[in-house]
C-alpha cells in the first residue's frame, strides 16, 4: 500500500502536475528519498544542497505538524505525508 | 460603559447571543496592537475599528507605494508616498470616530518591541517577512498576550492563534530564518486572512466560540478549500519551551 506524499501546488511542476504520489518508506526521510528517486527534479525544492530539508517546506504527517526532526519521524502503511510550502507575504 | 450612540452603532452585534452588551463592552476597553499597516494590517483595522474595539496602536515604518494599492485598501490613490500609519489613522479615524487610533512611524525591533507592545491585550502579526514575525513572537510570549498569526503569497493564505504557554508558537512551527523577498499576491487574500485575525481576535477578546489553537488554517483561493492542519507545542521550542 505505501505511503502516499500529497505535493504542494509549487511542487507540482516536477511531477508532471500530480498531486499525489506513492512511495515507499519507514521514515519521511526515507520516502522523501524515494520521491526524489522517482523525480530528481524534485530534489533541489525539497532539499537544500547540504541535504537538509529546505527551510520553506513544512511537512505533515496525517495533516499533524512533523516538525521538528521531520525527516527522522516514522511512518507507516497508509500514511499520507503532506509537504506545505511556507508563506511569509502581508 | 456604552454610550446611547455604542447601542445604536453596534446593535446588530450586540443582537448575537454569544456577544451582547457585555461583549461590546469587552471590546470597548481593549487595545489592540497591530503590527504592519499593508495588506493584512488594512482588512484586520477595518474590521476592529468597525467592531467597536476600543484602541488600537498600528506600527508600520514603510510608505505608500502605487504597487500597495491592490491590496492595502486603507490607502488610496491621493496617499500615494504619505506614512502608511498616517494614511491608516486618517481612514480608520473616519470609518469609527468614537474609537483611539494610535499610529507609530517605526520598525518592530527586539530592541523596542516590548515599549512597542506595552499596554496592549493582544497583538495582531500583518507583517511580510518572518524576522518580524519572531520577533512579535518572542514579545507576546514575554507579555503573555495572545497573538494572531496571518501570512499570503498568491491566491494562499493561512492563519493561526497562538496563546503563549496553552498553544504552540510561531516557532514551534517554523525552521527559524526565511529569506525576505518580493511576494506575488491578489487583494483578496490578505484581506480575506485579515478577517478571519480579525474575528480571531473579536472572538478571543469578547470570550465567545473556539480559536484557532494549534490549528494551522491553510486557504488555497485557486481551488477554494480550506483545509487544516494540528501543531503541536515543541517542548524544544527556544521560544516557549520554558513556559
Amino acid at each position: 500500500m505505501g505511503v502516499t506524499i500529497s505535493l504542494h501546488k509549487t511542487h507540482r511542476r516536477y511531477t508532471n502536475g500530480k498531486e499525489t504520489i506513492n512511495v515507499e518508506g519507514n521514515t519521511v526521510g526515507e520516502c522523501l528519498n524515494h520521491l526524489t528517486e522517482l523525480y530528481p527534479d524534485i530534489k533541489g525544492a525539497i532539499f537544500t544542497e547540504r541535504g537538509n530539508l529546505n527551510s520553506l517546506v513544512e511537512v505533515y504527517i496525517n495533516a499533524e505538524s512533523a516538525y521538528p526532526h521531520e525527516v527522522k519521524k516514522p511512518v507507516k502503511d497508509g500514511d499520507i505525508i503532506h509537504l506545505i510550502y511556507t508563506l511569509a507575504g502581508g | 460603559m456604552l454610550t446611547q450612540d455604542d447601542l445604536i452603532r453596534y446593535d446588530r452585534q450586540i443582537m448575537m447571543p454569544e456577544f451582547g452588551r457585555e461583549g461590546q463592552k469587552r471590546l470597548k476597553k481593549a487595545k489592540i496592537f497591530i503590527a504592519g499597516a499593508g495588506g493584512l494590517g488594512s482588512s484586520i483595522s477595518i474590521y476592529l475599528a468597525v467592531a467597536g474595539v476600543g484602541a488600537m496602536r498600528i506600527v508600520d515604518h514603510d510608505n505608500i507605494e502605487l504597487s500597495n494599492l491592490n491590496r492595502q485598501i486603507l490607502h488610496w490613490n491621493g496617499d500615494v508616498g504619505k506614512e502608511k500609519v498616517y494614511s491608516a489613522k486618517q481612514k480608520l479615524q473616519e470609518i469609527n470616530r468614537s474609537i483611539d487610533i494610535e499610529t507609530i512611524n517605526r520598525s518592530i525591533t527586539d530592541d523596542n518591541v516590548l515599549e512597542l507592545t506595552e499596554g496592549c491585550d493582544a497583538i495582531v502579526d500583518a507583517m511580510d517577512n518572518f524576522d518580524t514575525r519572531y520577533i512579535l513572537n518572542r514579545a507576546a510570549i514575554k507579555r503573555r498576550v495572545p497573538l494572531f498569526h496571518g501570512a499570503v503569497n498568491g491566491l494562499e493564505g493561512r492563519a493561526m492563534t497562538i496563546i503563549p504557554g496553552e498553544t504552540a508558537c510561531i516557532r514551534c512551527m517554523y525552521h527559524g530564518p526565511i529569506e525576505s523577498v518580493k511576494f506575488p499576491v491578489l487583494g483578496v487574500t490578505p484581506g480575506l486572512i485579515g478577517i478571519i485575525q480579525a474575528t480571531e481576535a473579536i472572538k478571543y477578546i469578547v470570550g465567545m466560540g473556539e480559536l484557532l489553537k494549534n490549528r494551522l488554517l491553510i486557504y488555497d483561493g485557486m481551488d477554494l478549500t480550506f483545509k487544516e492542519f494540528k501543531i503541536k507545542r515543541n517542548p524544544e521550542c527556544e521560544d516557549c519551551g520554558h513556559l
